[in-house]
């Protein structure tokens, strides 16, 4: 006797190809998977088949709350300073120094420099200046390394719902260019921001 | 614009904001990345672990691979995914390590206990039910499932994340599926 001859009367479910109309539980899931297309009427028409299918539904109905409790009954953990802790002492964050930017200088001896990573953080700094904006990823283009290369900035930036656009992003060019003009020698040509998240403040009332 | 502002912490920001900003090494930023989906990925680990042992070091680790290859990340909006399958590799391999093949002729586990009176009675959640049954499923079938079911991972994918032939894997998941659906409908 296989294991599934003793199981239960399932309310007419069952699930051997005589029972889905010649169809398999394998052939049944990718049918759902594919979104029931293109409509197969031998899956459509059949009972048993459809009886399967919404047991399939239910299951992945079940399986995506079940993601979620997982997730909920892990908060506490995941939120542990200790854990936490380790995995940012873990991290080197100066593997992200990356190019080395040179600064010039009156005596021809001196060798100075700051790094991209520096530049970035300089960069970044500039939303310190503008109500509601968050600075994302930001890029160079062109050779930093070289002296007077002309160089364009590329910068991702979130902005808070209800400011208007162009003035925000005026302002953060302006900002980010007098920045890298007082701290760099960057032959700064062009400022891209590219806006493309409009966020909400946080409830005040949520613990953070 | 000097004076009040209002505050802008980066955690209210969208993934593509703080993942772009942890590439370019804001460890704050990273932070944020590990607050939103931690739990998430805790729980993955643990259900493709089926045990508790572990979960803090493969997550730990998958974290700080997460770090190293972040600069690689062409779509830092596409994170969560991104970081659920490093994850996914980190909790398999550590699976191997324990047991270097993976036994994809396991027995199969005994019929699902029917819907017994004391069953019902025992008043269990459904989603109980599923986190127990999922135990049940021999672990080649339950890594497929996991995978596929809360990784979203294309059967492509699965097979070569679990070194098995494409067709091995569709029938572990056939496998899975019918015991999970018939485990779970006996106990509706």
């Amino acid at each position: 006797m296989s294991p599934q001859d003793d199981l239960p009367e399932l309310n007419g479910l069952a699930l051997e190809p005589d029972d889905l109309n010649g169809h398999t539980v394998e052939e049944l899931s990718a049918y759902l998977d594919a979104d029931r297309t293109p409509p197969d009427p031998s899956i459509d028409e059949s009972p048993g088949c459809q009886l399967a299918l919404q047991a399939m539904q239910r299951l992945r109905g079940l399986s995506a709350a079940l993601a979620e409790a997982d997730a909920e009954a892990e908060e506490k953990s995941a939120r542990d300073e200790g854990w936490i802790s380790r995995i940012l002492g873990a991290i080197a964050v100066d593997a992200r120094a990356g190019r080395r930017i040179p600064i010039a200088h009156p005596d021809p001896m001196a060798d100075l420099g700051i790094t991209e990573g520096a530049v970035r953080g300089i960069i970044r700094a500039a939303e310190d200046e503008i109500d509601g904006v968050i600075i994302g990823r930001c890029r160079f283009t062109g050779d930093v390394t070289v002296p007077d290369e002309p160089i364009g900035i590329v910068v991702d930036a979130s902005v808070l719902w209800g400011t208007s656009l162009p003035t925000i992003a005026d302002a953060l060019r302006t900002a980010i260019r007098r920045r890298l003009a007082a701290h760099t020698d960057l032959n700064v040509q062009a400022v891209d921001v590219t806006i493309h998240d409009i966020h909400q403040l946080p409830a005040e009332e949520e613990p953070s | 614009m000097a004076g009040e502002h209002h505050r802008r912490p980066v955690e209210t920001a969208d993934d593509r904001i703080v993942a772009g900003r942890a590439a370019d090494g804001d460890a704050d930023a990273f932070r944020v990345l590990i607050l939103r989906y931690g739990p998430l990925m805790r729980g993955y680990a643990r259900r493709i672990l089926n045990s508790s042992d572990e979960v803090d070091d493969v997550v730990q680790d998958a974290f700080i691979t997460a770090w190293q290859q972040l600069p690689n990340l062409e779509r830092p909006e596409a994170v969560r995914s991104w970081l659920m399958r490093i994850v996914a590799h980190k909790a398999i391999g550590r699976l191997r390590a324990r047991r270097p093949q993976l036994d994809i002729t396991e027995i199969e586990p005994p019929a699902p206990e029917t819907a017994s009176p004391q069953r019902i009675t025992e008043q269990r959640s459904q989603l109980e039910e599923l986190s127990a049954a999922l135990g049940e499923l021999p672990e080649a079938q339950r890594q497929c499932w996991v995978l596929r079911e809360v990784a979203g991972y294309s059967y492509d994918d699965i097979a070569g994340e679990l070194d098995i032939p494409l067709s091995t894997v569709r029938g572990l998941l056939a496998r899975a599926r019918k015991y999970l659906i018939v485990r779970m409908e006996a106990w509706r």
